[in-house]
């Protein structure tokens, strides 16, 4: 039986290379599939941790990360297609247009 | 030979490595269908933990309706295939130092705040009490967090407008 730990050390595992992954890569949907992988490590250890204290509150908060990805990737993803039909690119070092 | 263990370690594998060849992969599309596998995984993760209404909600609205929106704009916009930089080589290396730091740092803080409170161990999951999992889940929505719930609605109708917005926008200035 795997214990409270083993789900820990996998969230924090997760998060650290949604965390990479939205620091080092330039597309910008890339990006926001790294959010997605950073809530993924949160939704594990919310769930872990409602389960072994045998409290529900955990698979709640879940469910409102579920429902708030779901807000931020319709946002997000209109963004990114709102900055392709303006500029024509998705990479995030060539969005160069606020340069004096 | 335990089961549960091999299930978690197969199912913590398959996560931890197809997450990482989706952060790293060159083409957008394979990142999305790794990020799928990631997710159907996960949700068998959940149904270990007693969460069998939440492994639904995952399947249904991560891997049929978020992931598909993320696919559907990676076929919009046609991409070309990332190059890479040498410049940037130096910036990930000296990243990925910081993060293993910052990792190591992560564990072992809370294997101390666990070490202190030793009372964690493993309960029956709430389907083999008399009530099943949904009926807690509903019980605690809508009586304790039935605030939350509403906010959170307003919150993804703001997120419906806000998208039909931006997107209209863009049309009539062109």
């Amino acid at each position: 039986m795997p214990t409270l730990e083993y789900y820990i050390i996998l969230s924090i595992i997760l998060f650290l290379i949604g965390l990479f992954g939205f620091l080092s890569r330039r597309n910008l949907i890339v990006i926001l599939i790294s959010i997605e992988i950073m809530l993924n490590g949160l939704i594990i250890l919310f769930a872990a941790i409602s389960y072994f204290t045998k409290d529900i509150s955990g698979y709640i908060i879940v469910f409102f990360i579920i429902a708030m990805a779901a807000a931020e990737a319709a946002i997000g993803l209109s963004l990114v297609v709102l900055i392709y039909k303006r500029l024509r690119t998705v990479y995030s070092d060539e969005i160069t247009n606020f340069k004096g | 030979m335990n089961w549960d263990l091999i299930i978690f370690y197969y199912l913590a594998i398959v996560m931890i490595f197809s997450s990482v060849f989706a952060v790293f992969s060159r083409h957008p599309v394979y990142t999305v269908l790794l990020v799928l596998v990631m997710i159907i995984h996960q949700a068998f993760l959940l149904l270990t933990l007693g969460a069998e209404f939440l492994t639904v909600v995952q399947i249904i609205v991560y891997a049929g309706a978020i992931l598909v929106l993320f696919l559907f704009v990676v076929y919009l916009i046609n991409l070309r295939k990332e190059t890479k930089r040498s410049v940037f080589i130096r910036t990930i290396s000296l990243i990925g130092i910081v993060f293993l730091l910052l990792g190591g740092l992560l564990i072992k803080n809370l294997l101390i705040l666990l070490s202190l409170k030793p009372s964690f161990k493993a309960y029956l999951p709430f389907t083999i009490e008399e009530k099943s999992n949904v009926w807690w889940i509903a019980n605690y929505l809508f009586k304790n967090y039935l605030l939350q719930f509403e906010i959170i609605g307003v919150v993804l109708l703001v997120a419906i407008l806000g998208a039909v917005f931006l997107i209209r926008k863009v049309k009539t200035v062109e």
